[in-house]
C-alpha cells in the first residue's frame, strides 16, 4: 500500500512539473526561429517585422512547432528508458526465473508502450506542422513504429501461451531481443541511403533548457506513477489468487 | 533373439568433447534435410507461396503503366516475399520437432542446446537458399524481361541473398521455437518477425537494389549495406544464440 | 526408501525438492531414496506433480529448491552426463515419423555419441523385432510397434535409470502384453520411475509406490509395506485434489 501512496504522490508532482513545463514551454523559454521572411505587402501579423527596404517587408518566421519538443523528446526518452528497465528484469527474470522480475518487466512494457504511443503521436504532430505531411519514414519516427510494433508482439506473444513459466521466458526472451533491436533499427535507418530529407538539428538555449528539463523529470515520475499504480494492482490480483488457491484446499 | 539375449548393460563406447559436438550437428542438419528431401514440404509450400505473391504483384503493378521500370523496385519486390515465405517454413522447421515430442528427446541426448540452434538455423539457411534460388529466376522471367540490362556485378546478388538468409534464419529459428508453443503459431511468428526483420530488410534490400539497378557509386552502396547486413547478422545471431538454450528448454 | 541404504546404492536421491512458479508450487519439498534396481511408481492426480518431477529428474527442468541426483549425479550441475545414464519411454514416442525406424536410431545413435551405431542400431532392431521394418518409415507404423522402436530408441545408449511416462496409454491389449514382456526382460538390469493413472498395473510392476498430491509427497512406500486396499484408498482421496 506505500508504494500506491507513493506512486498517487508522484503522479500528482509529476502531472504539476508536465503542466509547468508546459506553460513554460510558451512563456520563458526563448522562441526558436527559422529565419525572415520577405513579403511585398505588410501583413496584419503579430510576428515582429524586422525590417523594411525596397525588397519588402521582412517578418521574423517564429518556429512554434518547435515547442512539442519540450513534451516529444522528454517522453522519448522516458519511453527507451522503461523500455530498458523492462529489458532489465527480463533477464534478471531469465537468470533467476523468479515471478516478480517478469511481472515487473510486463509492467515496465506496459508502461513503455504508453510512452512510445505519445512518442508516436507528438512526433506524428510535428512531422505535420514541420514538413506538411502526417507521416514520414524519418529514423526516430520509423524506429518508434518499430518499437510499436514489437511491443505489441510482446503481448501477443504473452496472451498466446497457457503455461505461466514459459509465457514468462518466452517474453522474456522477446523482451530483450526487441530492446537489442530497436537502436539497430535507429542506425540502419539513418544510414541506408535513401531519397528522404535527413532529420533536422535542434540547439537548446538555456532558457529553453528549463522546461525541457523539467518535462523530463514530470514525465519520468508519471511513468514511475503508472507501473508503481499497476504493480500494487498486480499484487493485489495475486494475493486474490493466492487466497482463491487456499480456499479451494 | 530377445532384449535379455542382447548385451544390453555393456555400454556402448561413447565419443565426446568437440567431435561430438559436430557429429549431433551434423546429425540433426542431415536429419532436416533427409526429411525435407522425403517429405518435399517446405520447399513446395514455400515455392508455390513465392509463386502467388508474383500474381499479387502482377496485381500490384498492373496499373503502374508502360513507363514504370520494375528494376527499381525489384529488391523490395523480391524481398517481401522471402519474407512470407522464410515465414511459412520457418513455422514448419519446428512444427515436425514438436509433433511426436521429439524435441523432448532431443533434449534429453547430451546434446549442447546451442549446437540444436545452430543446427536448426543452419538447415533453414539452406532451405531459405533453396527457395531463393528458385524464386529469382521466375521473377527475373516475369517481370525483368524488359529491362534493358542487369546494372551491377551478377555475383553480389548471392552475396546479398546469403546475408539476408542468414540474418533471417537466426532470429527466425529462435522465434519459431517459440511460436511453435503458442495459440496461433503462424500469426505469432509474424508479429514477432517482421519488427525484429526491418532493420535486416531495409539493408538488404538496398544492397540488392543497388546490385540490381547499377549506376553511379553503386559498389559502395553495396558493400555499405551489406556492413549493416553484416552487423545484423552478427549482433542478432548472438542474442539468439545466448536466448536460445532458456527458450528451448521452457 | 530405508535410510539403510547407503548413498551409492541409490539411483534416485530426492531432498526437499522445491519447483515454484510465484505462488504455484508444482513441487514441495519432495524427498525420496530409490535404491539401484527397483522400480518406482508415481501415481497422483493431474496437476500433482508428477510430470514436473520427472522433467526435474530428467534434467529438462531446473529445481527451485532442494537438491536431486540420478546415479549420484546431481542434476543440475552434471546435466550432461547425467543424460548420458538415463532414457524415457513416453506415452508419445518421440521418434521422427518421415524417418525409417533405422534412420531414427541411427539419428539418436549420433545423439549420444555412440561408437560403431550401424551394429548397435541393428541388434536393437532385432531385440524389439522390427529388424523386418526396419527401412520403413516410422509413419506407417503401428501404435504397439512405435511403442517398441521406442524402446529401442530409449535403450540405445545403455542408460542405467529408465522413466516411463504413462507408457501404457493409447496402446491395445495385444500392444500392452508385449511391451510388458519386453520391460520384464529389462527389469533387472534397470532402475524404472514410472508416472502412472493406472494403479492396478503400476502396483503390479513396482517395488516402491509414490503418491503425488498438490506437489507434496502423499504416501513413499517400499512394496511390502503397502496394504493394495488402503493405499487405493489414500490414492482416490487425492484425486479430488487435483490441479489448483
Amino acid at each position: 500500500m506505500r508504494q500506491l501512496k507513493v506512486a498517487l504522490v508522484m503522479l500528482l508532482i509529476g502531472g504539476v512539473l508536465t503542466t509547468v513545463a508546459f506553460v513554460m514551454a510558451f512563456t520563458t523559454a526563448e522562441m526558436q526561429r527559422f529565419g525572415t521572411v520577405t513579403v511585398d505587402e505588410p501583413l496584419d501579423t503579430a510576428f515582429p517585422l524586422m525590417e523594411v527596404s525596397e525588397r519588402g517587408y521582412t517578418y521574423e518566421r517564429p518556429w512554434f512547432s518547435q515547442k512539442i519538443f519540450y513534451f516529444h523528446v522528454p517522453v522519448a526518452e522516458a519511453s527507451f528508458l522503461v523500455f530498458g528497465v523492462a529489458a532489465f528484469y527480463s533477464i534478471r527474470f531469465l537468470m533467476r526465473r523468479r515471478k516478480e522480475f517478469d511481472t515487473k518487466a510486463r509492467l515496465a512494457m506496459e508502461t513503455a508502450i504508453v510512452f512510445v504511443t505519445l512518442t508516436m503521436i507528438t512526433g506524428i504532430l510535428w512531422t505535420r506542422a514541420a514538413w506538411g505531411v502526417w507521416w514520414e519514414w524519418e529514423p526516430r519516427l520509423t524506429t518508434y513504429f518499430i518499437m510499436t510494433l514489437m511491443m505489441i508482439g510482446y503481448f501477443v506473444l504473452r496472451n498466446s501461451i497457457e503455461d505461466e513459466e514459459r509465457r514468462a521466458t518466452y517474453a522474456a526472451a522477446f523482451g530483450i531481443i526487441a530492446f537489442i533491436n530497436a537502436p539497430i533499427s535507429f542506425f540502419i535507418t539513418r544510414l541506408i541511403p535513401s531519397s528522404h530529407p535527413v532529420v533536422f538539428q535542434s540547439g537548446f538555449a538555456t532558457s529553453n533548457l528549463i522546461p525541457f528539463i523539467i518535462a523530463q523529470i514530470g514525465m519520468l515520475m508519471v511513468g514511475y506513477a503508472i507501473y508503481a499504480i499497476r504493480a500494487s494492482e498486480v499484487r493485489l490480483e495475486e494475493r486474490v489468487d493466492v487466497l482463491k488457491d487456499a480456499l479451494e484446499g | 533373439m530377445t532384449v535379455a539375449d542382447t548385451p544390453t548393460p555393456p555400454a556402448p563406447a561413447r565419443q565426446t568433447g568437440a567431435s561430438l559436438s559436430w557429429r549431433q550437428f551434423k546429425a540433426i542438419l542431415r536429419k532436416d534435410i533427409v526429411m525435407e528431401l522425403r517429405t518435399k514440404e517446405m520447399v513446395t509450400s514455400m515455392g508455390i507461396y513465392a509463386l502467388l505473391t508474383m500474381v499479387i504483384y502482377q496485381v500490384a503493378l498492373s496499373q503502374a503503366g508502360t513507363a514504370f521500370d520494375p528494376r527499381d523496385i525489384a529488391a523490395g519486390l523480391l524481398w517481401l516475399a522471402f519474407v512470407f515465405t522464410s515465414m511459412l517454413g520457418l513455422n514448419r522447421s519446428l512444427v515436425h520437432e514438436k509433433d511426436q515430442g521429439c524435441l523432448e528427446a532431443l533434449l534429453l541426448s547430451p546434446v549442447d542446446r546451442p549446437i540444436i540452434f545452430f543446427a536448426k538455423a543452419a538447415g533453414n539457411v539452406v532451405f531459405l537458399l533453396i527457395v531463393q534460388a528458385l524464386t529469382i529466376p521466375v521473377f527475373a522471367f516475369l517481370f525483368l524481361q524488359r529491362a534493358d540490362q542487369y546494372g551491377g556485378d551478377l555475383w553480389m546478388i548471392p552475396l546479398a541473398l546469403a546475408g539476408g538468409a542468414i540474418g533471417i534464419a537466426g532470429v527466425g529459428t529462435l522465434l519459431a521455437t517459440m511460436s511453435v508453443n503458442t495459440k496461433g503459431k503462424d500469426f505469432v511468428l509474424a508479429v514477432l518477425f517482421v519488427p525484429l526483420m526491418y532493420p535486416l530488410l531495409l539493408a538488404a534490400v538496398s544492397a540488392t537494389s543497388a546490385a540490381v539497378l547499377g549506376g553511379d557509386g553503386y559498389v559502395q552502396q553495396f558493400w555499405s549495406s551489406m556492413a549493416l547486413v553484416a552487423a545484423y547478422d552478427a549482433i542478432m545471431l548472438v542474442a539468439a544464440f545466448a536466448l536460445y538454450e532458456f527458450v528451448i528448454g521452457a | 526408501m530405508t535410510q539403510a541404504v547407503a548413498a551409492e546404492m541409490l539411483a534416485v536421491q530426492v531432498r526437499d525438492l522445491t519447483r515454484t512458479f510465484g505462488a504455484r508450487k508444482a513441487l514441495d519439498k519432495v524427498s525420496f531414496d530409490l535404491p539401484t534396481g527397483s522400480f518406482l511408481s508415481i501415481f497422483g492426480p493431474n496437476g500433482a506433480g508428477k510430470t514436473t518431477l520427472v522433467k526435474v529428474l530428467t534434467t529438462l527442468t531446473p529445481p527451485s529448491d532442494g537438491s536431486a541426483k540420478v546415479c549420484g549425479l546431481d542434476v543440475v550441475e552434471e546435466s550432461v552426463d547425467l543424460r548420458e545414464r538415463i532414457g524415457l519411454i513416453s506415452h508419445n514416442p518421440l521418434l521422427y515419423p518421415d524417418l525409417s525406424a533405422e534412420e531414427n536410431l541411427s539419428f539418436f545413435a549420433d545423439m549420444y555419441g555412440i561408437d560403431d551405431a550401424a551394429n548397435r542400431v541393428r541388434e536393437l532392431l532385432v531385440a524389439v523385432e522390427l529388424d523386418h521394418r526396419r527401412l520403413d518409415l516410422v509413419r506407417t507404423f503401428s501404435r504397439g510397434m512405435l511403442q517398441r522402436l521406442s524402446i529401442a530408441r530409449a535403450l540405445l545408449h545403455a542408460p542405467e535409470v529408465l522413466f516411463l511416462d504413462e507408457p501404457y496409454s493409447g496402446l491395445d491389449p495385444h500392444a500392452v502384453e508385449i511391451f510388458d514382456s519386453l520391460i520384464a526382460q529389462i527389469r533387472a538390469d534397470h532402475t524404472f520411475v514410472m508416472i502412472s493413472h493406472d494403479l492396478a498395473k503400476g502396483l503390479e510392476l513396482c517395488t516402491h509406490a509414490l503418491i503425488l498430491a498438490r506437489g507434496k509427497v502423499v504416501l513413499s512406500a517400499p512394496k511390502e509395506e503397502i496394504d493394495e486396499a488402503e493405499f487405493a484408498a489414500t490414492y482416490r482421496a487425492t484425486v479430488g485434489t487435483g490441479v489448483a
